[in-house]
C-alpha cells in the first residue's frame, strides 16, 4: 500500500472518529462505504493468500514427483549395476566349470574326456582331408617309485613339470594332455608315422632334462612313449590300442625310448 | 513384540528364509533365482514392516547370499530401504552379509548394495562356508 493510500486511510479514520463531524450529513454514508472498502481490502488479502498456498502446493507436489523419479531412477540404475555383476560372476563361474570339465586339476593339461572327443573330431578330419593321424601315448618310467620314495606331493610335481616339458616340445598344432594317473596322449594331426616318432623322441630328450626339487640331481625322470598312425578304415581307439601295445613294447625294451606300433 | 516368525525352507531356486522376531534376527541364506520374487519375498517384506512397527528391538539381518536375480536384487533393495527409514528414526538396525572368502565378487557386490544405507553395515568373509 502507498504512501498516499495509507494517509487517505488515516485522514478518512480521522473524520470518522471526529466528535465535530458526528451531524455532518456525508458521515452515515462515507462510514458505510469505509466499512465496504475494508471488507473488500480483507476478501483480496484472503484470495491472494488462497492462491499463493495453492502455488506452493502445486510445486511441492512436483518437487516430490521428480524427487521420487529420481530415486527411482537411481535405484534402476543401481539394480542394474548389481545384476550385471551377478551376470559377470555367473559367466565366469562358468567358464571355469568350462575349464575344469575339459582340463586336468593337477598338470593343467587337456583330461582324458576332452582328448577321447578331440581323437574322434581328428579322426572324423582325416577321414574327409585324407591327412593322416598319429597318437603317440608315453607313460613316466617307475613312477610309483618316485612316489614312494619321495613322497606323492613330490610326485604330484614330477608330473607337472614332464607336463610342461611335454606340452612344450610338442608343435603347436599337436595335443598333449594326460591320459590318467602317469600316462601322457599326444594327438599328431597331419603327421606321418616316421614324424611322430622324431617328436616323441624329442620328448624323451625334453623329459630327461626334468629336474624337481626333493629329486636328488643324478636321478633321470624317464618316460616310454608308443606312437601309431591311425588307418581310415579303423576305429580310432584301433590306434590308441596300438600305441598301448608299443608302449608295452617300450617298457619291455628297457624303457627310455620310442616304439612305433605297426 | 511381533509374535509370528517366518521359516521357508531353502529350494534350487530360492534361498532358505528364517525370521526370528524374539531374537531380532532375519536370515536369508543361498541362491535366489523365483520364478516369482514377489510371492517369496513379499512375506518378507510384510515382517520387516510389522516387525519394525511393533517394538523398538534392534532387528538384524544375517545374509548369506550366492546369486541373486535381478528381481532378488530389487527385493533386497526394498527391505533394506525399509531398514534405511526405521534408521532415520534412531531404530537399531543392521546387515551382517558374509560371503565365502574364496568368492571376491560377492563381496564387490554387497559393497554395491552397502553404498547407499547408512545404518551398520558388515561384509564379512565366512570361512566356514561350504559353498
Amino acid at each position: 500500500m502507498s504512501t498516499a493510500d495509507s494517509e487517505l486511510d488515516r485522514r478518512i479514520e480521522a473524520l470518522l472518529a471526529d466528535p465535530a463531524m458526528g451531524d455532518h450529513p456525508l458521515r452515515d454514508a462515507l462510514e458505510a462505504l469505509w466499512e465496504r472498502y475494508l471488507a473488500q481490502v480483507h476478501r483480496l488479502d484472503r484470495i491472494a493468500s488462497l492462491s499463493d498456498r495453492f502455488q506452493a502446493l502445486v510445486r511441492d507436489r512436483d518437487l516430490t514427483r521428480t524427487e521420487q523419479f529420481e530415486k527411482r531412477l537411481r535405484q534402476i540404475e543401481k539394480i542394474t549395476r548389481i545384476s550385471d555383476g551377478y551376470q559377470e560372476m555367473m559367466r565366469e563361474l562358468n567358464v571355469q566349470l568350462q575349464q575344469a570339465s575339459t582340463h586336468d586339476l593337477l598338470t593343467g593339461l587337456p583330461n582324458r574326456r576332452f582328448l577321447a572327443e578331440r581323437l574322434k573330431q581328428e579322426a572324423e578330419r582325416s577321414r574327409r582331408s585324407g591327412e593322416p593321424l598319429c597318437v603317440a601315448l608315453g607313460d613316466v618310467d617307475r613312477f610309483k617309485r618316485i612316489n614312494d620314495t619321495w613322497g606323492h606331493e613330490v610326485g604330484d610335481v614330477a608330473l607337472r613339470e614332464v607336463a610342461q616339458a611335454m606340452d612344450r616340445t610338442v608343435r603347436s598344432a599337436d595335443l598333449c594332455g594326460r591320459w590318467g594317473g602317469e600316462e601322457f596322449l599326444v594327438l599328431l594331426p597331419a603327421t606321418r608315422l616316421a614324424a611322430a616318432v622324431a617328436i616323441a623322441d624329442r620328448v624323451l630328450d625334453a623329459v630327461r632334462e626334468v629336474r624337481v626339487e626333493g629329486i636328488p640331481g643324478d636321478y633321470r625322470i624317464t618316460i616310454s612313449i608308443g606312437v601309431a598312425e591311425w588307418s581310415a578304415e579303423e576305429r580310432p581307439e584301433a590306434a590308441l590300442a596300438r600305441a598301448d601295445a608299443a608302449l608295452f613294447e617300450a617298457k619291455g625294451n628297457g624303457r627310455d625310448r620310442v616304439m612305433a606300433g605297426i | 513384540m511381533q509374535d509370528t516368525d517366518l521359516s521357508i525352507p531353502a529350494t534350487q531356486s530360492t534361498p532358505h528364509i528364517r525370521a526370528d522376531a524374539a531374537a531380532g534376527v532375519l536370515s536369508l541364506s543361498g541362491d535366489s533365482y523365483p520364478e516369482n520374487a514377489f510371492e517369496l519375498f513379499g512375506p518378507v517384506i510384510d515382517w520387516v514392516e510389522g516387525y519394525l512397527a511393533a517394538g523398538e528391538a534392534p532387528l538384524r539381518l544375517d545374509l548369506r547370499l550366492l546369486y541373486l536375480n535381478t528381481s532378488s536384487i530389487r527385493a533386497v533393495m526394498d527391505i533394506f530401504d525399509l531398514l534405511e527409514e526405521a534408521h532415520a528414526r534412531r531404530r537399531a538396525v543392521s546387515v551382517d552379509w558374509f560371503y565365502d572368502h574364496r568368492n571376491e565378487r560377492v563381496r564387490e557386490l554387497a559393497e554395491e548394495f552397502a553404498e547407499d544405507c547408512t545404518f551398520p553395515f558388515r561384509i564379512l568373509p565366512d570361512e566356514e562356508s561350504p559353498g
